[in-house]
């Protein structure tokens, strides 16, 4: 008897589980942020369109995306960078999308050159400093990070995170293989300690006075500052922001983007929700909520962003993450940076 | 040939275990369903691991980049890790194992079952916690730069990091060994013991000298667990900053994108633990631990530990479970109070806690239902043809989760079942079954004895004998095969991140999701929900190992 009620019991949860049967517009998202969750709400208002996500790791959902091949009930695929984006690209997962909204709106630097891919974010790789221990004088560029005097005060995270393969890649577009490896090797020896942790932690660190300057994003910090920890928004007041690379190609920037999957069936449901990432209101919310930068020209910053002032940005195009990602990688493996 | 008699009428049975081959009794003929079925279901759950083994020769771009610059720091970091976990383990469960299981002392009773908690711990949520240490060290540590320079900041920054890891990971994974060594001293017959006291040895010599050889397969079984788990971890090594094979095969994989590397690197780690348990078992040659009747042997009294050696013994005991459960709920418990006051206790996620524990039920019957149907097969027909498969289908439980993940994927692909509650319980019982495997496996051998071959002989089918002999034998073991398992999936991350449906989250994903974005404070009340409920299975499974010992005791 109690088997039986068993049997029956899981066989009805099952069917509980599978009974979702309309068809809503689904999102696979490397984007963890809560204020993701406020943006699908608004769509769904807006557009009356359901929305079902999936968060996990970016490389994890691409696998994933591959293994269900025609099959997947994918719609869209969301990351929190260009190079992922670029790659989903080369494994054949998105779909061009012919968008006049698109292509106006997302700077060419910023859309991957084919119409598959459109960022919607964006964020600078910077530098976060003591103030009471660097003057400010002495810092210029990623690449006078490699110079012997900052011997045990810098402070990174570790080479398996994509913002840092990014960074590589962005030197390796700039100067080449050989003085990309020279400049990791360099800044790796100059480390207060081995890479570990995430941006949040270097700059915890700096705070408290373990390194001199730490290599982070930007929004980590307006996110320190706005934490509800009051330890965390002691420690970010106690740092200073530098934009490096001012006087030269300037400060190397990535995106959060998204493209519509080829396996997509609602390719026009997709198309729109991208279209509504870029619309003003959304573009608007970015500065307040996850303290990125908006992609489209011409949006309002937050007094945060202001306070940190104009930056010129490194104009490469993010597609060509992709191209020197991997290459970064090697570079790392080489350099010791873990 | 035909001297031999047909199987079905000849029994060989206690004769059998003289011989070369034991077990070497055979009352059935050689093809029925058990013998079709087990291999079939070897063959279903191997298939994930065989779709990702048979790429390993493609081109692997990154292999010998890999091998000429980071290998052998992963390999290093692994093997020290893992050296220094058992170590440091073994200190921590061992007294206890010995005092709880022959002493009586203050809070003993309670201890007994306690001792286990930790186990209820995720290791990234004891990262999460532990994380402070090197946190509050970092005054310390730039005074020590101020003072004597960079190198000495250095060293010390990396000692006290690493050593924070071995002591967290210790701290979580010493339960397998306790559990094996203390059911390895009560069950150890008294006789020996005893034997060695009334010879005048002092406790102590008795301890190391008759005790601890005779529990030496449950240490090395303790141990390999503990090593295994070391091997697989992700989240505590990536957070300390200790690169390990297994960050590595991500590494490989989500970095370089070359998966066949990855699962080069990962076939290497199941190399490497087969070759350890080879070497044990080459060592060990033909010496034997156990004695079959020693489960029956009743047991003298717990000897009391009064005063100072009672209180002595007392904080023995504490010290494990204060670094692995206490000190962690602690601050788990104060982050907790600090998140409901600052958002109430509307948003405790009840839908995501009946997600877990679906999932956690539904695997854990799943999955004992499997041990118990392949171990019975082996019973059945104790073949190489059979017993080599279900060996391999433990293999899962020595790779890292997301590798098997992919696997998975990979194979299910076809069939578009992915992102399915029924491929993610596939994914566990393939990562998982060793867990189920062994001690289903232990019990059969143990308590059934021949008593599944009076049975056969009396004229029941194999099906009747499972259930009216086999099953309610092991009723105890089944109990607790299922309560290991409910626990592990409870805890498990990596498989439930890729695997799992759309829109649909597990404590363990939403706790993770939210340490990700350093919502560590919110984190704490996921974190706790799968501590509870996997103590709450730890509790019962304790509940009813000390019941049945207490009925074999009568």
């Amino acid at each position: 008897m109690h088997i039986k009620r068993a049997i029956y019991t899981t066989l009805f949860s099952f069917a509980f589980l599978f009974s979702q049967a309309a068809e809503p517009l689904v999102i696979y998202s490397h984007r963890h942020y809560q204020a993701d969750e406020d943006i699908y709400k608004a769509f769904t208002e807006q557009t009356g369109i359901e929305v079902q996500v999936l968060k996990a790791g970016a490389n994890e959902l691409m696998e994933r995306l591959k293994a269900e091949g025609e099959t997947s009930k994918a719609d869209l695929l969301l990351t929190s960078d260009a190079g992922r984006l670029g790659e989903a690209k080369a494994l054949g997962l998105f779909t061009r999308i012919d968008s006049e909204i698109l292509t106006q709106q997302v700077p060419e630097a910023y859309r991957d050159p084919d119409g598959t891919w459109y960022g919607f974010s964006m964020r600078a790789r910077v530098l976060v400093y003591a103030p009471d221990r660097v003057d400010v004088a002495g810092l210029s560029s990623y690449e006078a990070l490699a110079d012997a005097a900052w011997r045990g005060r810098i402070l990174a995270r570790s080479s398996n995170n994509i913002y840092n393969q990014s960074l590589l890649a962005s030197l390796i577009a700039a100067h080449g293989k050989a003085e990309a490896l020279t400049w990791a090797t360099a800044v790796r020896k100059n480390m207060a300690r081995p890479p570990q942790g995430s941006d949040r932690d270097q700059i915890r660190a700096v705070a408290a006075g373990l390194g001199d300057v730490a290599i982070v994003n930007t929004y980590y910090l307006g996110l320190l500052l706005n934490s509800p920890e009051p330890k965390d928004r002691a420690a970010a007041q106690k740092v200073k922001i530098f934009f490096p690379n001012q006087s030269g190609r300037g400060t190397h920037v990535n995106i959060s983007g998204g493209g519509v999957l080829a396996a997509s069936k609602q390719k026009a449901n997709a198309q729109k929700f991208l279209e509504f990432m870029v619309s003003e209101d959304i573009q608007k919310s970015f500065p307040g909520n996850t303290y990125e930068y908006p992609v489209v020209e011409g949006i309002e910053w937050s007094a945060l962003q202001k306070s940190w002032g104009k930056f010129k940005r490194d104009p490469l195009n993010l597609a060509q993450l992709y191209e020197d990602g991997k290459e970064a990688v090697r570079l790392f493996n080489l350099a010791g940076w873990e | 040939m035909k001297m031999e008699k047909k199987p079905s009428d000849c029994l060989i049975w206690r004769v059998g275990s003289k011989l070369k081959r034991p077990f070497r009794y055979t009352i059935t003929s050689e093809s029925d369903g058990w013998s079709l079925s087990a291999p079939l279901l070897c063959l279903l759950i191997i298939s994930p691991l065989l779709t990702l083994l048979s790429g390993i020769w493609d081109s692997a771009p990154a292999w010998k980049h890999l091998s000429e610059t980071v290998l052998p720091q992963y390999f290093l970091n692994t093997v020290w890790l893992a050296l220094a976990v058992s170590i440091v383990a073994t200190l921590m469960a061992l007294p206890a194992a010995w005092l709880i299981s022959q002493f009586s002392f203050p809070g003993q009773k309670i201890l007994a079952w306690a001792m286990v908690l930790p186990l209820a711990v995720p290791s990234y949520v004891a990262a999460f916690v532990y994380r402070q240490v090197p946190e509050s060290a970092i005054p310390f540590l730039v005074h020590l730069r101020t003072q004597f320079g960079v190198d000495t900041y250095l060293f010390a920054e990396g000692l006290i990091r690493k050593g924070t890891l071995t002591l967290l990971m210790a701290a979580v994974l010493y339960p397998y060994l306790y559990l094996s060594l203390r059911t390895a001293f009560a069950t150890q017959q008294k006789g020996v013991i005893e034997a060695a006291h009334l010879l005048g040895r002092s406790s102590s010599r008795v301890f190391f000298t008759v005790a601890l050889p005779l529990a030496r397969p449950a240490l090395i079984a303790g141990i390999t667990l503990i090593i295994m788990e070391v091997i697989n971890d992700y989240g505590a090594v990536y957070f300390m900053g200790v690169p390990t094979l297994t960050v590595g095969i991500f590494r490989t994989w989500t970095g370089l994108g070359d998966l066949t590397s990855a699962v080069r690197l990962a076939g290497i780690m199941v190399l490497a633990v087969f070759f350890l348990l080879g070497i044990e078992q080459f060592q060990r040659g033909k010496a034997r631990f156990s004695d079959q009747r020693a489960s029956s042997a009743p047991h003298g009294q717990l000897r009391p530990l009064g005063g100072y050696n009672g209180i002595l013994a007392l904080i023995t005991c504490l010290i494990p479970v204060s670094f692995g459960f206490i000190l962690p709920c602690l601050q788990l418990l104060q982050w907790a109070k600090w998140s409901i006051t600052q958002y109430g206790l509307g948003q405790l996620p009840w839908s995501r806690m009946g997600h877990s524990l679906l999932l956690a039920l539904i695997t854990a019957i799943v999955l004992t239902t499997i041990a118990v149907i392949l171990n019975f097969a082996q019973r059945l027909h104790p073949r190489p043809w059979l017993q080599l498969p279900i060996r391999f289908a433990g293999v899962g439980y020595a790779i890292p989760g997301a590798v098997v993940a992919v696997g998975i994927m990979l194979f299910l692909g076809k069939i578009s079942l992915i992102g399915t509650v029924y491929a993610i319980c596939f994914g566990y019982v393939v990562r998982f079954l060793a867990v189920g495997l062994h001690p289903v496996r232990a019990g059969m051998e143990k308590v059934c004895g021949s008593l599944d071959q009076a049975s056969r002989v009396l004229g029941h089918t194999p099906t009747q004998t499972l259930f009216k002999v086999n099953l309610p034998l092991i009723r105890g073991t089944l109990f607790a095969v299922i309560m290991l398992v409910f626990v592990d999936i409870l805890k498990e991350l990596p498989m439930t991140m890729i695997l799992r449906p759309v829109d649909f989250d597990t404590l363990a994903t939403l706790a993770f999701g939210l340490a990700v974005e350093s919502r560590i404070a919110e984190c704490a009340i996921p974190s706790l929900m799968i501590i509870f409920l996997a103590g709450v299975g730890l509790f019962s499974l304790n509940r009813l190992l000390s019941s049945s010992s207490r009925t074999t005791e009568s």
